[in-house]
């Protein structure tokens, strides 16, 4: 199965709009270089192409594709394509390669395309390493990768510590100009609502962008999306750090999903071969994935027992009754699942390896302790003795980060003391990442009191009762937590900010919601 | 009738009228164009005046110094300079069509200014040639020059906007030529600029190529004046025979011929139009002579000056400017005496409507059937109107007529009355450009406001363009420009208001642009503050904004630079972070190079390259120190600088590179793990490892090394701080059931006890522990684990419901 995700049934035409857009584009590109080239790819960026397009298709175009990295690129092409990201510190690699070249008395035409847009200060470190004049420079505008049928991304990893550390809000531009595109060819999207500081932002260049290049709206009578909700990050840090219990979150909280699909050791989808890695597609060309990825992982374990049972039933029938024609074509046609079956018997078996460890079990009940906002103390000493028995950072801190999100920030006192714990532990290398979380906010001394509690109470976040097989309410996700955004989403959805500006005031940043197209705009001038 | 009076103004040649209204008396004072050179742009543009310093004349009460001024065409001055040019007399001067002056001296120097008399650098030469052996003459035409020197050589310009010179082909010949004429390169077969020299008996057609010999019927003996038609076509030429012949511009046919009587030749020679070709005598009347019939004399007792157009020729004298051009058919068969065209018959029945005379009915019924062509042309007639009045009778007329048409198109007079009003306005003797309507069609409205702004008529520009519906984005961001530059004594604040409140009129107008001017003119703030306003987000690039002080007031540069600089170049912004008082960035600046110094390979464990990084560390310390809120940060340096101290000596001790870089928890499981219990002691004091942290190390350490007997010494040393679930888990971890369950009997929490026995699979002990702690809930979970297990499983289903019994939960 291909890992590029089927977008036949997806609401929108994404399929036409957006991705054969980027193929067409990307292919231009390619075309346009004549003869044997090089293509050289930031690996990340590779991962997003990998959704856009089959790597076999670039090598019809004469290309040798390689990972940028430190190392000099060895080809015997004269042609080196670089398609990276705008992000500054790889302007370094691609000039030492450049140099390197140079050194060895290499003549080669090298041509940079910036993923989306090209940026001053990229070309202006070129510039300053002298390789400026070598290269021809260009832009490949893929501001929008369609993950599945329902999820586009905008392949932005490092926004939020760009807006929030750096205050470099380049990436608020790219999410508006990605916003517009779409625009043009779904219509200009009527209703605005924005929270949060960014989201605003983007809001404001995005009425800006349709002032300075307007959609036009006559072609379209009636535009595709009704409604835009932009929410910040920063208005709901703590559902990121509450562990996923749906099915798909667990396969990424586990064994992580990188552009829509998980790679594993191919013992665990029952091939047996020695340490071989294999990739498995997750999105929503696999039936049962779609049915399954999002129920409670507690859930899908029964639902696949289920189907296996019924099937084993259906085949011994099968063998002992006669069957009509008409039967055995139901028959066949329930056994094309049999491999998606089997695949996701196997994910969840691996899966329940983790699960049922009590140190998973011990976490996630101290999750729902600091969600509830029920005992301090007990967070306090849980988290200290993670950091004393030196369990891996990334999980420390994510369990601080919601304790200290849950109490905007933490006294004085515990915070010192945290923080030397850390620095004690980790090594002080990890000042660095202190002075990053506490400059974003994240985990940070407690200036005011936490309205964390009257956030809980207002969007009732905490549901008891959860029927997590036939849930009625979005807290299922979470055993018991229903996400904050989804609840703004909820309620934008449903009546817009207006009904609830005191909770909204309660978040961080300030909020705005527009009614857009050409009528309003007339009244500005 | 009116219209008698009308007509009788007009000139018959041949069978064409023409007429010779008055534009403007001319606003300057005593003017004498014969003591000046003279330049006047086309299209009704600017007028320039210089003294011509080829001539002797007599100096009235003024400087001795010439004086360069610019004139509207009604004679307003504009502006003026002092010429004070090296390089010898002024040769040649001329407007280009983007209303340049272009001043040619002898030695080939071009000097041009705009019409605000201020020098547009860089002056250019026409080379090496030129320089010795000077300009005697200079052919111009809209967008270009051809010169000729004293040694008879032709070097060009054949397009201003380059301005890159040229030589042309060598004539050969031994005389100066009599008289050259140029044909423009847009109407040449080759694109380059060809040049028609009448030298001796014949003309040559030079261009940069070659030199090439008319032949034809026209050209027969010396010729001692040309010049081409407008369209490049036609050429007039005066003969040394005193004839004036008109030819075809490949000198095939003579479409003109006229005996002049006169062997000097005209001092000007121009085209009227396409239609008739004018010679001018200062001493004789004006001449107009056409393909057939008596030609027309014009008395005149003043200098003139002829301005060719597309459409006629202006006439400049020392006290009017006049238009004398070929009166419109239209205007004809409204005007003309005893005219009975229906537009004559409409015109009049207007003027019996405005009198209550039944007579209008009348007319109108005569006319009928042909009441839309009559309409039509009282419309284009007072298009080609001057007089205000006319123009209004005759569109009134035009409206009359319309009413009882049917079928019109009706947004002709609405269309002519927009067309008059931006003509009108633009005429006004305050702004003096007198386009007439072919010209404004031919120059176009855009233009048209080019040249009003470059003349600083914003607010004209503003509401011709708003009145036409054009963009007027043109206007306002050049008036935004003139004004920063216009503005120097102006605060920035104040300014800022002034801009904003005009730049605000305007949506979508790039604010960076103007920000780039005001900072060309060296007000950095200003266009700051300009660029914070950019409605275009894409363009909100800043100008070079190099000044720490000025960025650091204003978030977005300030981060967009410290986040490359962060990237690329450190000391720049340790400086900038120094600048600005922001010790702490500094220290964290240092702190971080003291890491990268590490990751060098160079600097390897053990080596003396410690020592930069323990001062770099140290440095970044002291930094902290100076501000009270950053004390935890000053510890925190502090301690790292001992630690990497320590963990130095403790390779040297050890003779093992595996310390340096290390955190103090893993410096200490590592002492225990090669069994150095004193130097793990010692970093414990050293670090004042609190007793807790302590504890989990050491007995992970041990647990690492499986040295079960030390585990328990240590378990016995003291009573563990924090009891003895690490020494649980590190046995549990390690698979030692054994070793656990010496533990596990000592933790002193039930639910504790019942959890550490389910994890080595022992039901009935977890069972008992779990009862002991009445936690109903912690009994469904441990059912859980045991689900495989039949027998544990019922255990805990008995165990639970009688814990419900008890109602405790």
């Amino acid at each position: 199965m291909a890992q590029i995700p089927n977008l036949d049934n997806s609401p929108l035409n994404l399929k036409s709009l957006s991705r054969e857009q980027s193929q067409r584009d990307l292919v231009k590109i390619l075309k346009d270089i004549r003869g044997k080239k090089c293509l050289v790819i930031e690996p990340k960026l590779g991962g997003s192409l990998s959704l856009i397009i089959q790597t076999s298709l670039l090598k019809e175009y004469g290309i040798e594709l390689r990972h940028l990295s430190a190392e000099p690129v060895q080809t015997d092409c004269t042609k080196v394509v670089y398609l990276v990201p705008s992000q500054r510190d790889l302007m370094k690699f691609i000039s030492s390669h450049v140099h390197n070249d140079i050194s060895k008395g290499l003549q080669r035409e090298y041509y940079i395309y910036f993923v989306p847009r090209r940026e001053i200060q990229c070309e202006k470190i070129l510039e300053e390493e002298n390789v400026h004049h070598l290269m021809t420079i260009g832009e490949y505008p893929l501001y929008v990768v369609p993950l599945d049928e329902d999820v586009l991304s905008f392949e932005l990893d490092l926004a939020y510590k760009e807006c929030q550390v750096d205050g470099d809000t380049g990436s608020l531009w790219q999410i508006a100009k990605a916003i517009h595109k779409l625009e043009s060819s779904f219509g200009v999207i009527p209703n605005l609502r924005a929270k949060g500081k960014a989201s605003v932002l983007v809001a404001d260049i995005l009425n800006r962008m349709q002032t300075e290049e307007p959609v036009s709206s006559s072609d379209m009578a009636v535009p595709e999306i009704n409604t835009l909700i932009l929410i910040d990050r920063e208005v709901d840090m703590v559902t990121p750090m509450c562990s996923q219990l749906t099915y798909e979150g667990l396969v990424d909280e586990f064994l992580r999903i990188n552009n829509g699909s998980v790679e594993l050791d191919s013992s665990v989808m029952g091939v047996q071969q020695e340490g071989k890695k294999m990739k498995v597609p997750l999105n929503s060309s696999d039936k049962l994935f779609k049915e399954i990825r999002d129920l409670n992982f507690e859930v899908v374990v029964q639902v696949l027992r289920q189907k296996a049972t019924s099937m084993k039933q259906d085949y011994t029938e099968m063998t002992t009754t006669n069957q009509t024609v008409s039967e055995l074509k139901d028959f066949v046609k329930k056994l094309n699942s049999l491999p998606e079956m089997t695949r996701h018997i196997n994910l969840a078996q691996h899966l329940s390896k983790f699960t049922s460890k009590p140190s998973f079990l011990a976490k996630l009940d101290m999750e729902h302790t600091i969600v509830e906002a029920s005992s301090y103390d007990i967070c306090f000493e849980y988290i200290e003795e993670m950091i004393q028995k030196q369990e891996p950072l990334i999980n420390v801190l994510r369990i601080l980060i919601l304790f200290s999100v849950t109490n905007s920030g933490l006294p004085k006192k515990h915070f010192d003391y945290l923080r030397r714990e850390l620095l004690h532990s980790y090594g002080f290398e990890h000042m660095a990442t202190l002075n990053n979380l506490e400059k974003a906010g994240l985990f940070k001394k407690q200036e005011s009191k936490s309205n964390w509690l009257t956030v809980k109470r207002a969007l009732q976040l905490v549901v008891e009762d959860t029927d997590t097989a036939n849930p009625n309410d979005i807290a299922y996700v979470f055993s018991g937590y229903a996400p904050l955004s989804i609840r703004l989403v909820q309620h934008a959805v449903r009546s817009g900010w207006r009904p609830m500006e005191e909770i909204l005031k309660l978040l961080p940043g300030p909020h705005t919601e527009t009614k857009r197209g050409s009528l309003c705009e007339q009244s500005i001038i | 009738m009116a219209n008698v009076s009308v007509a009788a103004e007009w000139q018959l040649l041949y069978n064409r009228y023409y007429r010779k209204p008055e534009l403007y008396p001319m606003r300057w004072k005593h003017m004498d164009l014969s003591r000046n050179k003279v330049a006047c742009a086309p299209f009704g543009g600017p007028i320039a005046v210089i003294r011509d310093d080829s001539k002797i004349v007599q100096l009235y009460s003024e400087s001795a110094l010439r004086k360069l001024r610019i004139f509207t065409s009604s004679g307003a001055l504009i502006s003026e300079t002092v010429w004070k040019h090296p390089g010898g007399r002024l040769i040649g001067m001329s407007w280009t069509e983007d209303q340049t002056l272009i001043c040619i001296v002898q030695d080939g120097t071009v000097y041009r200014y705009n019409v605000h008399a201020e020098l547009i650098e860089p002056n250019v030469s026409l080379g090496k040639e030129c320089f010795e052996q000077n300009v005697v003459e200079c052919m111009f035409w809209g967008n270009g020059v051809v010169c000729l020197t004293e040694g008879g050589l032709l070097f060009g310009i054949p397009d201003f906007k380059v301005m890159s010179p040229c030589q042309l082909a060598e004539t050969g010949a031994e005389d100066l030529p009599n008289c050259m004429a140029v044909i423009e390169p847009k109407y040449t077969v080759s694109g380059n600029v060809e040049v028609l020299v009448g030298v001796g008996d014949g003309i040559l057609i030079v261009d940069e190529d070659g030199v090439q010999r008319v032949e034809g019927e026209a050209v027969q003996g010396p010729v001692q004046k040309m010049v081409v038609s407008w369209d490049g076509k036609y050429l007039a030429i005066f003969t040394h025979d005193g004839r004036i012949l008109v030819t075809d511009i490949n000198f095939k046919g003579v479409l003109l011929e006229y005996n002049c009587e006169s062997a000097l030749p005209p001092e000007q020679l121009a085209w009227c139009g396409l239609d008739s070709v004018l010679l001018y005598w200062d001493d004789t009347p004006l001449l107009m002579v056409g393909p057939r019939g008596d030609p027309v004399h014009y008395f005149h007792d003043e200098p003139l000056v002829l301005i060719p157009e597309c459409d006629g020729v202006r006439i400049l004298s020392n006290t009017s400017m006049e238009s004398l051009q070929r009166v419109p058919d239209s205007t004809v068969s409204i005007f003309k005496i005893g005219s009975t065209s229906p537009a004559a018959l409409l015109y009049d029945a207007l003027d019996h409507f405005d009198r209550r005379s039944a007579k209008a009915d009348e007319n109108l019924r005569l006319i009928r059937s042909s009441l839309p062509e009559a309409v039509e042309a009282c419309i284009d007639a007072a298009g080609h109107e001057f007089d205000v009045s006319r123009q209004r009778t005759l569109l009134r007329a035009a409206s009359y007529g319309q009413a009882f048409c049917s079928n019109f198109q009706r947004d002709r007079i609405q269309e002519m009355c927009k067309t008059l009003r931006v003509l009108n306005a633009v005429r006004d003797p305050e702004i003096g450009i007198p386009l007439s309507i072919n010209q404004y069609k031919l120059l176009t409205p855009s233009v048209l406001i080019a040249r009003l702004i470059n003349a600083h008529r914003h607010l004209l520009a503003l509401r011709i363009s708003e009145y036409l519906g054009m963009n007027q984005e043109v206007v306002i961001m050049h008036w935004a420009c003139s004004k920063i530059t216009a503005s120097l004594a102006i605060p920035d604040a104040t300014l800022l208001e002034i801009l904003l409140d005009k730049l605000r009129l305007c949506r979508g107008i790039s604010y960076a642009a103007v920000a780039a001017h005001a900072d060309k003119n060296g007000r950095r703030k200003l266009a700051a503050m300009l660029v914070e306003h950019e409605p275009r987000s894409s363009k909100q690039k800043r100008p070079p904004l190099e000044f720490f002080g000025m960025i650091q007031a204003r978030p977005l540069p300030r981060d967009l630079f410290i986040s490359y600089a962060r990237c690329y170049k450190h000391e720049f912004l340790k400086d900038f972070f120094l600048s600005t008082g922001q010790l702490q960035e500094v220290a964290y600046l240092l702190w971080k190079e003291s890491w990268e110094l590490g990751k060098n390979p160079m600097a390897t464990k053990g080596s003396p390259l410690h020592g930069p990084r323990i001062k770099l560390i140290e440095k970044a310390q002291h930094l902290f120190s100076e501000t009270k809120e950053h004390t935890f940060e000053s510890k925190a340096a502090e301690e790292h600088a001992k630690l990497l101290r320590i963990q130095h000596e403790l390779e040297v001790s050890t003779k093992q590179a595996i310390f340096v870089d290390s955190s103090i928890s893993d410096t200490i499981r590592t002492c225990i793990v090669l069994g150095n219990h004193r130097a793990a002691m010692k970093v414990k004091t050293e670090f004042k490892v609190s007793e807790k942290r302590w504890y989990w190390l050491k007995v992970f350490a041990l647990a690492t090394i499986r040295d079960w007997d030390a585990l328990e010494k240590f378990s016995k040393e003291k009573r563990p701080p924090i009891g003895y679930r690490p020494f649980v888990e590190a046995c549990v971890d390690a698979d030692e059931k054994g070793e656990a369950l010496k533990y596990i009997p000592k933790l002193a929490d039930p639910r504790e006890r019942a959890e550490a026995y389910a994890r080595i699979g022992m039901a009935k002990e977890a069972a008992d522990a779990a009862s002991q702690a009445k936690d109903g809930e912690l009994l469904g979970r441990l059912k859980l684990t045991f689900a495989q297990n039949a027998a544990a499983s019922s255990l805990f289903d008995t165990l639970r419901d009688r814990l419900s019994f008890q109602g405790v939960s």
